[in-house]
Formats: structure tokens, sequence, C-alpha cells
């Protein structure tokens, strides 16, 4: 992995934490192995609300069906990734 | 996730609406007396929350059509028109769809439900891209879900924001899919095609409406919200039910390109479905023909929309939307609108009750549907029913936070 693909994981995950923290988790810690439905209880409002939120930071538009592929918020930093790397 | 924890999350959302007296699997019609009142309970009850728009289930011309296509053509179709063969009458009356649009494509679906399901499934492909509006109803999240594409919300009415997701995505935003409603059916609000269908032709992408909701009650000709915003040679896609303003079951798509027809080979829901009954397309037949040739109902229904738009408003209510056959009052407490809607129920006027995930923003929602076939008595009626109705919500709220 380069250090500039390392970079982008790291602000992905930097930025989706900071979107996330105003909302109370189970096990009272907040990271890229938090499960976003089961420590979180994300309802699809809030859910939508942080998507949106990633979309305007990074210019980018996210796929709904990704959804079925995301638990954790490690997971979803993997999602976005590639859609920061090839914008148009 | 199992059987058995699905059946347990099941009871759940059941038994939070039973905690609430508002389970809507409940209301049984024991009597259907008019496309307006029905027995609820053993007490006749005014129906305004039926989607009945212009009252022509009882219409004598539908009930002639539907016996008399009974008695020549059988019960049902027993089967898909592609697998065991298409009836004079379906045939007939994709061409009068063609006509009435004045479009060369026009085809059949068995439900509004699946017309959706039908045309996005046999469209789209994974890759494909759609923008469709946050609004819209579960058969087009459905159908863009089952069919693999990639697919984005806009905000709700916005073309801004669909500008944005175009501009998003670059050189795919050619020959995206753009997807949004005419008449919104919880909000009852409008959306407006021709600033949406100039944003998504900019891009080069196609423009699909569903009219669910539209068609027969807006346009000079009943033709819905795409003939009122004067975008019927643009749009590209247009779906509509039967089961609305036309009283059956069914739905359609027509288009201005000839190979839509294409999709009787590649639309699993068109191709594995069975095909209406003969009754069921004889009623829609014969409700097209009145929506043609009876501008007074579509006249009637818009009276009585205004009528009950004024009335509700004059009580001071927060309205979703300004006045269309669909007024949906917001309330901003699920209690409350669980305890406004059963004290309607109580004194005989049925509505909807709508709570969040359905009802957008999370306010509740107690949703009316206005019909043609409402007399003028009735919707004074519906005005008192609410008044009387919220403040008896209000003074038992207030007696169980005394307690």
């Amino acid at each position: 992995m380069s250090s500039e693909a390392t970079d982008l994981d790291t602000d992905i995950l930097t930025t989706l934490l900071g979107f996330l923290e105003r909302f109370p988790t189970k096990s009272g810690e907040l990271n890229a192995q938090t499960d976003l439905s089961a420590d979180l209880s994300l309802d699809s409002v809030s859910t939508m609300e942080i998507l949106v939120e990633v979309e305007d930071h990074y210019d980018i538009s996210l796929p709904l069906n990704m959804m079925a592929n995301v638990n954790t918020v490690q997971d979803l930093v993997n999602e976005i990734k590639p859609l920061v790397e090839s914008k148009p | 996730m199992s059987i058995s924890d699905r059946f347990t999350e099941l009871a759940h959302i059941r038994d939070s609406l039973g905690s609430l007296a508002a389970d809507p699997s409940r209301i049984v019609m024991e009597k259907i007396l008019s496309p307006t009142e029905a027995v609820i309970d053993g007490k006749p009850t005014i129906l305004v929350g039926t989607n009945n728009y212009l009252g022509l289930t009882f219409d004598p011309d539908l009930i002639d059509a539907a016996c008399e296509a009974i008695h020549e053509q059988g019960s049902g179709t027993t089967g898909s028109r592609m697998a065991n063969g298409s009836f004079h009458s379906h045939a007939a009356l994709e061409a009068e769809f063609a006509a009435f649009y004045d479009m060369p494509a026009a085809m059949l679906f068995s439900t509004g439900y699946q017309t959706n399901l039908g045309l996005l499934m046999g469209l789209l492909r994974p890759g494909d891209k759609v923008v469709l509006d946050a609004h819209s109803h579960a058969c087009i999240y459905d159908g863009c879900r089952i069919s693999g594409a990639d697919f984005f919300a806009f905000k709700h009415n916005d073309p801004e924001d669909l500008r944005k997701r175009l501009r998003r995505m670059g050189p795919d935003a050619e020959g995206a899919l753009v997807i949004t409603e005419g008449l919104y059916s919880m909000l009852g609000d409008t959306a407006p095609l021709a600033e949406l269908c100039a944003v998504a032709k900019e891009y080069g992408a196609w423009f699909m409406v569903d009219e669910a909701h539209s068609f027969g009650i807006y346009g000079e000709t009943g033709r819905g919200l795409c003939e009122e915003a004067g975008i019927l040679d643009q749009v590209d896609f247009i779906t509509g039910t039967f089961s609305k303003s036309l009283a059956s079951l069914g739905g359609f798509c027509v288009s201005r390109h000839p190979e839509m027809r294409l999709l009787r080979y590649g639309s699993r829901p068109y191709i594995f479905s069975a095909s209406s009954s003969p009754a069921n397309i004889a009623a829609a037949h014969a409700a097209l023909r009145a929506v043609r040739n009876r501008p007074e109902l579509k006249k009637q229904l818009w009276a009585n929309a205004e009528r009950l738009h004024a009335g509700l408003s004059g009580l001071g209510y927060k309205l979703a939307s300004a006045p269309s056959p669909v007024i949906a009052v917001r309330v901003p407490s699920h209690e409350e609108a669980a305890r406004t809607w059963n004290e309607l129920l109580a004194s005989g006027v049925y509505v909807n009750l709508v709570v969040p995930p359905a009802a957008p923003d999370g306010e509740s929602l107690l949703r009316c549907s206005l019909s043609a076939g409402h007399s003028f008595d009735q919707i004074d009626r519906i005005v008192a029913a609410f008044d009387a109705a919220f403040g008896n919500a209000t003074q038992s709220l207030q007696a169980a936070g005394a307690n």
C-alpha cells in the first residue's frame, strides 16, 4: 500500500469518525471496527444524513446499494475510498 | 438472521402498532356501501383514505364491462402472456393507452407495483446508474435494488440536487436513468417535472415518471402531470396503475421509444406473472374511457379537494402541501396521531395513519385521499370529525400525562 493510499484511508476514517461522534455508542468506543447498526443504532434517517455529509465533503455520490456491504465504519471507508480515487 | 428471529422482529412491529391501538390490519370493511362509504366495526364509515380518486369503483359502466368480460372470457387468464398467450382485451387496452398518449409503445403489467418493478428489472443491469427522488415509492427502490444497478437518491423535488448528482457521475451521467413521481402519495405534493426533465436532458439522461397517483386527475385531458408540465414529447417512460383513478387492478407503461415493447422478452415480472383477469382489464378499459370522456369527474374531485383543504386549514392544522387529491395533516407526536386516528374511526371517518419511516421528515401523518364520489356534506362531516377527534385526543393525552 502506498503512503498516499494510507493517507487517504486515514483521512476518510478521521472524517467519518468526526461525523459519527455526535451519536452515542453502546460500548462507549468509536473506532474503525464500530458496527454502525449494532453499536451506534443509526436509523435509516440518520444514516442518510451521514451519507449526505460524506458525499458533500468529498463531492462524490454514494450508491444506496453499497450499504448492503457495510456493517462497520471500516467497511464504509472501504466503499468511499475507490469513489474518491476515481472522481471524474 | 434466522426465520424465527425475523418472526420476532415482525411481532415487535405489530406489538408497537397494537400498543397504540393503531394496527391497520385490524380494519376490516364488512360491507362496501359505495366508493366513499363502508361498514367498519358495524358502523357506516366515510372512507377518505382509499385512493379512489375518480370514485369509479361502483360505476355502472365499469361493473357492466367487468361482468360482460367474465361471461365472455372467464374468471381468469390462468397464465402469463408470454407462456400462455394474450387475450384480445389486453392487446386492445394496450392499443388504447398508446393512442391516448400518442406514443408507439404501451405495455400492461399485473399490478402497479409490478409495473415499476417490471420496467426497471427489464431496463437495468448491474453497473447501470440511476438517480431517483428520495421520496420514491418502495417499488421503485425495489426495482433498482433487484436489477443490480447503482442507484443514488436526490433530495425530494430538488432539481439542483439532481444536477449535483449527475455532475458527480461524470461521463456516466449520459445514459443514466432519472426517476421521479408525479403526485407524491404521502405528502400530496407534486414534482417540478419540467425543471427535473430539463436537468436530466442537459446531461443526456433518460427520464421516467411514475404517474400512479396523478394519472386521470392532472393535465388537460387527464394524462397526468407530464401533460400538465408540457413534457410528453420529452419524457422517456411513463408508468401508472389501474388501482387508483382507474378503479381496477393492474398497471401500464407507455413510451415514445418503440423499443420499449422489447421488454416483453426481458422483464421477469412480465414474463413470469399471470396477466390481469379479464374483469380487471375490462373495468380499467371502461375507466380509461371515463377519463377521456367525463371531465366532470376530475372537476368534482378538485372541488372536493379544495373544500377539504380549506376546511382543515381553517382549523389551523399544519397541512403537508397545497390543495391536491392527497391532503395530509402533519402531527409531530406518533401517539397523538394514533389517538386522533382512533377517534376519527370511532366517529365514522376512515383516514390513513402514516408513521415514520413511511412518513417522511420524522413526523406522523393523518392522510386523506379525496374522491370525486365524496359529497360536500361528507367533506363537511370529515372536517367536523377532525375538529372533535383532535380535541378528544389532546384531552386524553393530557389526562394520561396528569396521571
